[in-house]
């Protein structure tokens, strides 16, 4: 008999107890996607962790999504099952995509005008101009600019010394005179080639707005709806030819199509002296620098010497967050503030320390110029907290930081290097890029590939078009 | 009502239909001498008649309309053998079985075990309803959507669709990138075939012998079978970096050559046929040493005894006995090799350099998932489907009669 009570009196202890909390103020889940899978996604866990315990009514919790390719797909069918993130990070080329689904609120129209939301400030005019712009559809300010990166170029000081290179490459041309003077390192095997990167889409569409070009027409989608494909340019030939020659000359090692991992693995253990890559790469290129023991050099990305209008500018590249529309209103307000709080002058100054993408804001730049003792800003990876920075400038002892923000500071600022937009961008890159493949390794007919796959890229952006817009 | 115009007009399609059944089964009739003439011919007209309609009509003659082009009518009509080349088949089964007086349907086996009584049919449907409906919701239901979704023009996300018929299907007959696709995936799936199988032959047939530590050998020869093929294509990548690959580290150590394995043909291709076979030779061996194992003692004892040598031995045998298992494995390495290799061939080479790797399922992948192109995507994938069915039954074919299941 007293068994039985003691049993009854636990279960009922188990049942108040497991309920009991449903009577407190459960706090209002905050679901984001992001991409990263490393520090990047350690940063933004420890962001989301601040967050919470800033405002102890909401839990942010960070969820980690494949690629920005898969993240796209995977939000699209959680979408189709009514149980979907309250933020999603959003790359570049998915933009048209996330206008034409109206799946989003945009931060402009959450904001409506206020100065802060939920006592985080808006400040809009704060943020640098060229990314607000780059993020503004019709007009409006659509999602918030996050991890924002631009390609670099990043050299091996001490192996271009050796081949007697002074001045850091800036061109075209001076990167094949560059390999050309590297060669007897090469061939002595102190090197295994002159240079390696990345073989993305992202630099050829980045070379293109360099020489001034468009991608699609109708200004690159930015004048109104792209409805064609015009890879038929001297920019987009020109791209194509210095690949060419790059690698029948033995400067390029090529590692495959759309792999990032090689080619920085190549340039970390200093068998290439040249290499380009994201600006993003520029924490963790400048740790392995400092292992492998050679001196780190950066310039903006190399471009054309030959190009009409010389360099133009180059586009932004990385994500921002934006906000699932047909959210409680009370839930969206605080998606709005938390992204408000994230991209604030601090984080978005230890966001660019703790990764290389820049700092979206002015103000963030000017605190890392003027820092003050106890500043905790630096990501420590390692720890995977905050630290104090040991300087009261941040660029001036980190000066390869600086590229990334100088390269897009002196941008000039139109549809070319705004970058496309347009439905079939992703579904694009990889085609396009395939092309510039295929006449690197083969060469042939390159005004026939050209013609052929702009007809092909024609045909599935108008299907889209038809799809989505009913054009 | 507006008069719709047909360049194949639908009772033309019907008729044909009509005359290949009635004309292939009269044909049979006329080899087997078995039953009437006349009813071979009315069944066989009948037959006919459902094949051309079974997959036309659902899309109303569709591909035989004025506005369609020759492509796809060229669809249509294969449509109709595909619809001929099942009911025919089905409709010869039943006839047979009715000239010879034999059941149309199997008597069903009521031995002990199967339900009894008069609610047995329900009783049978309570315990096989879990089944079902797993079957029905994630098999059966994707499979028709898959279907549907083939003659639509369609995107994840969009509002709207569009019917286009056999669209999907007849782009691919002028498509070569996708029929390089095919070929490919036939190339690497015969490569991968061949050296899995008879690599895995002879390595089971050395685990066969008493050696020491022949269980520990078994255990670790199927160990890669246990991996996913996106592990495998990690651990070879990792391997077969130009670079940074420890394959070249030792070539250049000895040879100094580095052979950038995973950027020029046909090394890509040669590695990822090795990738596969080191994936999947571990799942043959495990069958070709139980096979192994069955084969009894003393047959192989008398042929020793009568003078026959060690490979005589092996070739009649050891490997005719084996030829159940050698079978099996054809089919389900055909399977891996057209399905399963995509995970290695992601991580690997993504379809690199140039679509060298570019194999049909990949291509799906890249339309479906990457592109969010699901119209051309399903009736990729349902090509796919339709060339390992046909593969299959091939190989049931050609191979049944070879094999011998022994009652030795």
């Amino acid at each position: 008999m007293k068994r039985t009570l003691l049993f009854v009196l636990l279960l009922v202890a188990i049942t108040v107890g497991a309920t009991a909390p449903s009577f407190a103020q459960e706090p209002i889940e905050l679901e984001v996607w992001v991409v990263f899978s490393d520090h990047r996604l350690d940063w933004a866990v420890d962001a989301g962790d601040r967050f919470s315990a800033l405002y102890p009514e909401y839990k942010v919790t960070m969820v980690s999504v494949g690629d920005y390719g898969t993240i796209i797909t995977n939000y699209t069918l959680a979408r189709e099952e009514g149980n979907y993130p309250e933020i999603l990070q959003v790359v570049d080329f998915a933009l048209q995509f996330a206008v034409d689904t109206g799946w989003f609120a945009y931060a402009e129209d959450i904001i409506d005008g206020r100065e802060e939301v939920l006592g985080q400030r808006v400040d809009f005019d704060d943020i640098i101009p060229v990314i607000a712009d780059y993020y503004t559809v019709d007009g409006v300010w659509a999602g918030v600019a996050w991890n924002t990166s631009t390609p670099i170029m990043y050299y091996n000081v001490d192996l271009l010394a050796q081949a007697g290179i002074e001045e850091l490459p800036r061109t075209w041309a001076d990167i094949l005179a560059a390999c050309e003077a590297l060669q007897p390192l090469v061939d002595d095997g102190t090197i295994s080639a002159c240079a390696s990167w990345p073989f993305v889409s992202w630099f050829i569409e980045q070379w293109v707005a360099q020489q001034n070009e468009y991608m699609v027409n109708n200004e690159n989608g930015r004048a109104g709806r792209a409805t064609e494909s015009t890879l038929d340019t001297d920019a987009f030939r020109a791209v194509a030819e210095f690949y060419r020659e790059l690698y029948s000359k033995g400067y390029f090692i090529y590692e495959g199509k759309g792999l990032w991992g090689p080619p920085i693995q190549n340039f970390a253990s200093g068998k290439v002296a040249i290499h380009m890559s994201s600006s993003a790469g520029a924490r963790s290129t400048s740790e392995s620098a400092a292992a492998a023991g050679f001196t780190l050099g950066t310039t903006g990305m190399a471009y054309n010497q030959d190009a009409p209008g010389g360099w133009t500018g180059n586009i932004l590249g990385g994500a921002t967050m934006w906000v699932s529309n047909g959210l409680a209103p009370e839930v969206e307000e605080a998606a709005m503030a938390f992204l408000l709080w994230f991209s604030n002058t601090e984080n978005s100054a230890s966001w660019h320390t703790a990764s290389g993408y820049v700092p979206v804001r002015n103000s963030s730049i000017e605190l890392l110029q003027n820092l003050e003792p106890g500043n905790k800003l630096l990501w420590d990876i390692p720890s995977k907290s905050l630290v104090d920075i040991e300087t009261d400038d941040w660029y001036a002892a980190f000066p390869n930081y600086l590229t990334a923000s100088t390269q897009l500071g002196e941008t000039t600022v139109n549809n070319a290097t705004r970058g496309s937009i347009y439905g079939t961008f992703q579904q694009s890159k990889d085609i396009y890029n395939g092309l510039v493949e295929e006449y690197m390794l083969n060469g042939g007919d390159l005004d026939a590939m050209i013609e052929e796959t702009d007809a092909q890229l024609t045909e599935l952006l108008q299907e889209y078009n038809f799809l989505f817009a009913g054009e | 009502m507006e008069e719709i115009a047909y360049i194949v007009h639908p009772l033309v399609v019907s008729l044909a239909g009509a005359l290949l059944g009635a004309l292939f089964f009269a044909y049979v009739r006329w080899q087997t001498q078995i039953g009437g003439l006349y009813t071979s011919i009315i069944v066989g007209a009948i037959a006919g008649v459902a094949g051309a309609t079974l997959l036309t009509a659902p899309l109303a003659y569709c591909m035989f309309r004025s506005d369609q082009n020759s492509e796809d009518i060229i669809v249509g009509w294969i449509m109709v053998i595909l619809g001929l080349m099942l009911t025919l088949n089905i409709g010869s089964t039943f006839l047979w079985r009715f000239f010879r007086g034999q059941r149309l349907l199997p008597r069903g086996d009521f031995t002990p075990g199967a339900f009894r009584g008069r609610f047995r049919f329900l009783y049978a449907g309570a315990v096989l309803s879990p089944t079902i409906l797993v079957l029905i919701f994630f098999v059966y239901l994707p499979m028709f959507d898959t279907l549907r979704f083939s003659t639509f023009l369609a995107r994840f996300g969009a509002p709207r669709t569009r019917f286009i018929c056999v669209s999907n299907f007849s782009r691919m007959l002028g498509d070569l990138d996708y029929q390089s696709n095919i070929f490919l995936s036939f190339a690497l799936a015969f490569g991968i075939i061949i050296i899995a199988m008879s690599l895995a032959l002879l390595i089971a047939t050395m685990l066969n012998q008493p050696i020491r530590g022949a269980n520990l050998y078994r255990t670790l020869l199927i160990w890669p079978y246990a991996i996913s093929p996106v592990v495998t294509g990690s651990i070879f990548g990792l391997m077969f970096g130009t670079e940074s690959g420890i394959v070249n580290r030792v070539l250049d150590l000895l040879f100094d050559v580095k052979v950038p394995w995973l950027v020029t043909i046909p090394a890509a291709q040669f590695s990822v046929v090795l990738a596969s076979v080191w994936n999947v030779i571990g799942f043959n061996i495990l069958f070709y040493t139980a096979g192994l194992q069955t084969i009894p003692k003393d047959l192989l004892e008398s042929a020793s005894i009568d003078g026959a040598s060690a490979w005589q031995r092996f070739a009649r045998i050891t490997f005719p006995l084996l030829s159940p298992f050698t079978f099996f494995l054809i089919v389900t390495n055909t399977i891996y090799a057209f399905f399963d290799t995509f995970g290695l061939i992601f991580v690997l080479t993504r379809g690199g350099p140039t679509e060298s790797t570019f194999t049909a399922m990949y291509r799906v992948y890249v339309t479906g998932i990457l592109a969010s192109d699901i119209g051309k995507s399903t009736a990729q994938s349902l090509i796919l489907f339709l060339i390992v069915v046909g593969i299959t039954i091939f190989q049931f074919r050609v191979g049944q009669r070879r094999v011998q299941y022994g009652n030795y």
